[in-house]
């Protein structure tokens, strides 16, 4: 049998073992991920309560939307969340995680005390921090009435113009033990003969930073970035919990108004709408980002 | 290639398994049964789950052979839960329900029960009810449709408590009117503790203190507005508005008002003895429930607490209305395989041995008149029950919900506007009649 003929009545079979073994995987990523896209999709032509017969609207809810102001307001709360939350969380963590990385005592007990926050239940982390910032009771109120720092006595959750920021800061709090974890990691695969070479040719620790470490932890630093904003568009439990999105929805977010629309509105074909904008977002950002950066911080690779 | 036989044989295997297992899942196991025996499915987010054990365990003792598999949620969590169940045709055969806008999104999937009360309690069933919960319980039926798709489990006021403790030691009077409110929370002021504590971070909280003051204003005029007969930009109702605003800018709320809600760190700072007063409803009398060991000192036996309506505004009515109603109600699947065990555990609930259960932890105020708890802890807990039971509860007339959510969020976001200044009372009030006009189309 030439070797050609073998191939000819092994390749079908090769490829119906293969087939089956993707099988399994492709069945659960069809009923997990693309069903509920496509049926996402269908509900947000629709204007429909969940339960009823909906009535098909095309695109009148997508043109609804780009109407209405607390959409408009989710939409610059996640880019506020995205940019005031990934880059100190990554400075905060760095610097942390090169403190950490020295031969300092009890240093496990440390990484561990800045990571807890991070394996809380955003519940929990909310509850606490909305009586920390409790303007009559709370601990910061308090800081600020025995030492006269009057700025700390202030709503900051109360207050429209400073609540998103509020909650930015209580989920950078919960978070840069989680990037402070991401750059431990990355530091300890740094070679040590790069970090010797460089100090041999005379470089300080700042110019070590800057010019060795840094640039070494790229893939890390795109990791944070790409799970940043991917958090950041998800946000629901720490904000509902501390805010409920307001006052007067002025800390909204995005999956916060979905849920408000889908399960206290009643709109579920709305609050469709805007989980297909979510997605459209998470995906064109997802994507932008291997565009420019290449997937070698996804698979490891160094391209 | 024996081998590659195989893993593709494996492969195929696990493929039809996980695709049966797909497949599989949201049929009933319920078996068709009549009578006290079968087995039946609840799901609610009240009573809680120990409260709802007990109720289970009472109607078993009646009826061994029955089986009711109980699941208690939070709110939202329940509110996701029953729109997936619904949606996937596998709603449970007794369900928690709000009425109003919950009830009429699922009465497509509720069996009417006017004919299961009328065959347990009689013809004159209606009479064994609070008025307010009959009213409510058909809230936004469609015209002409007179059933009951629910019938209500719990009653409730809403209402203020005052901490006594706290008024006896200051010689402070509860305030009857908004200029005493004010004389006494300016009296109350300096302490460590709220004068006034407003959780008004929750919609639903801003919204019932609100319905107090307009009905106190103007009664029942919040309700004419609803159904389009007169407007919310009515003077006495921008008035309302008005009022709400002063909580703020007058100084009787606390500071952050807007940013504290009412479960748990409003509640907890109530108990812990940090607010003169506050408002919530009826269902704080659940603080004292005997069967819970540890309470608070003011929460023994109600010791430190009074309750009291909202006071009065000038110009307005002489005496404070009540407002209140439904707090749950209980409905039943139109597709229950078990429609005569359901009704039998549905009225059990609402007025049986499980009732009784459920009404000694105080949990709130039965939907049902003259069912006391069989146990009180003192006379000052007992004096509060009856005060709520059989004064307050028969008189009231005005309904703490809108009818719709739309309604209900439209008016919760315009008194977050004014609490934070981003709105003033006739701008409220213009953004809450355009919401209306839109819901009334």
């Amino acid at each position: 049998m030439s070797d050609h003929t073998l191939q000819k009545h092994t390749a079908p079979r090769e490829w119906l073992a293969g087939t089956l073994f993707l099988l399994p995987a492709v069945v659960l990523f069809g009923i997990f991920v693309i069903y509920p896209i496509v049926y996402n999709f269908q509900a947000s032509t629709l204007e429909w309560d969940g339960v009823n017969p909906g009535r098909l609207v095309g695109l009148g809810n997508y043109t609804r939307l780009f109407q209405d102001p607390i959409f408009l307001t989710t939409l610059k709360n996640s880019g506020w969340w995205i940019l005031l939350t990934i880059i100190p969380q990554a400075l905060i963590g760095f610097f942390l995680a090169m403190l950490l990385n020295e031969k300092l005592r009890g240093r496990a007990i440390y990484r561990a005390i800045f990571f807890i926050p991070a394996v809380l239940s955003p519940v929990v982390v909310g509850i606490v921090w909305q009586r920390i910032f409790d303007p009559f009771n709370g601990v910061v109120a308090k800081l600020g009435r025995a030492t006269g720092l009057d700025f700390l006595v202030h709503g900051y959750l109360a207050d429209p113009k400073t609540a998103i920021f509020a909650a930015i800061v209580v989920n950078v709090w919960m978070w840069t033990g989680f990037s402070m974890l991401f750059y431990l990691a990355g530091l300890q695969l740094i070679d040590s003969s790069v970090l010797a070479a460089a100090k041999i040719d005379g470089a300080g620790t700042w110019r070590t930073i800057r010019s060795i470490i840094w640039p070494l932890l790229r893939q890390t630093h795109l990791s944070l970035l790409l799970l940043g904003i991917i958090g950041s568009l998800k946000t629901f439990e720490l904000v509902y919990v501390l805010t409920e999105g307001g006052p007067n929805h002025a800390s909204e977010m995005l999956p916060t108004y979905t849920f408000k629309q889908a399960f206290q509105l009643q709109s579920v074909g709305y609050a469709s709408t805007i989980s297909a904008v979510l997605l459209l977002i998470a995906v064109i950002s997802s994507l932008s980002m291997v565009r420019a950066f290449g997937s070698g911080f996804l698979t490891g690779d160094e391209k | 290639m024996k081998r590659q036989r195989r893993l593709g044989a494996v492969a195929a295997a696990t493929a039809l398994t996980l695709g049966l297992a797909a497949c599989a899942g949201g049929a009933s196991d319920n078996q068709s049964t009549s009578g006290g025996s079968g087995s039946l499915t609840f799901r609610s987010w009240s009573p809680i789950e120990q409260t709802t054990q007990q109720m289970i365990a009472a109607f078993k003792q009646a009826n061994p052979d029955a089986k009711i598999d109980a699941t208690i949620f939070n709110y939202p969590e329940y509110l996701v839960d029953l729109q997936t169940r619904a949606a996937s045709n596998t709603m449970p055969d007794i369900v928690g329900l709000q009425p109003g806008a919950l009830t009429q999104q699922y009465r497509a999937n509720l069996m009417p029960l006017q004919d299961c009360a009328q065959k347990t309690w009689g013809a004159d069933w209606q009479k064994k009810f609070y008025p307010i919960g009959i009213e409510q319980a058909r809230m936004g039926n469609p015209a002409g449709d007179e059933n009951f798709y629910t019938l209500p489990l719990l009653v409730q006021t809403v209402n203020l408590w005052a901490n006594t403790k706290i008024f006896d030691e200051k010689h402070a009077q509860i305030p009857q009117t908004w200029d005493q409110l004010k004389a006494t929370v300016n009296q109350l002021k300096g302490g460590e503790y709220a004068p006034f504590m407003l959780p008004a971070k929750d919609s639903w909280l801003r919204n019932v203190v609100f319905l107090q003051i307009a009905n106190n204003i103007e009664p029942g005029l919040v309700y004419k507005a609803e159904d389009g007969s007169d407007s919310w930009t009515n003077p006495k109702l921008v008035e309302a508005f008005d009022y709400w605003g002063k909580l703020f800018t007058d100084g009787i709320a606390q500071k952050g008002a807007i940013g504290l809600d009412a479960y748990p760190t409003g509640a907890n700072q109530f108990e812990a003895g940090n607010a003169a007063m506050i408002p919530l409803g009826a269902w704080w009398i659940q603080q004292s429930d005997p069967t819970k060991t540890g309470l608070p000192p003011l929460s023994e036996g109600m010791s430190g607490y009074q309750p009291f309506l909202f006071p009065t505004i000038p110009g307005g009515a002489a005496q404070p209305q009540l407002v209140g109603g439904i707090d749950v109600s209980l409905g039943i699947a139109k597709n229950t395989k078990n429609p005569d065990l359901a009704c039998k555990v549905l009225t059990d609930w609402i007025a049986g041995a499980g009732a009784q259960k459920l009404i000694n932890t105080f949990n709130d105020l039965p939907a049902v008149t003259g069912l006391n708890p069989e146990k009180f802890t003192s006379d000052k807990q007992k004096q509060i029950w009856t005060t709520l039971t059989s004064e307050w509860m028969p008189q009231v007339k005005y309904s703490r919900y809108l009818k719709t959510p739309q309604m209900d969020t439209a008016l919760g976001d315009a008194l977050s506007g004014i609490a934070t200044g981003e709105l003033t009372p006739q701008a409220a009030a213009a953004k809450v009649q355009a919401e209306q006009q839109k819901v009334n189309g």
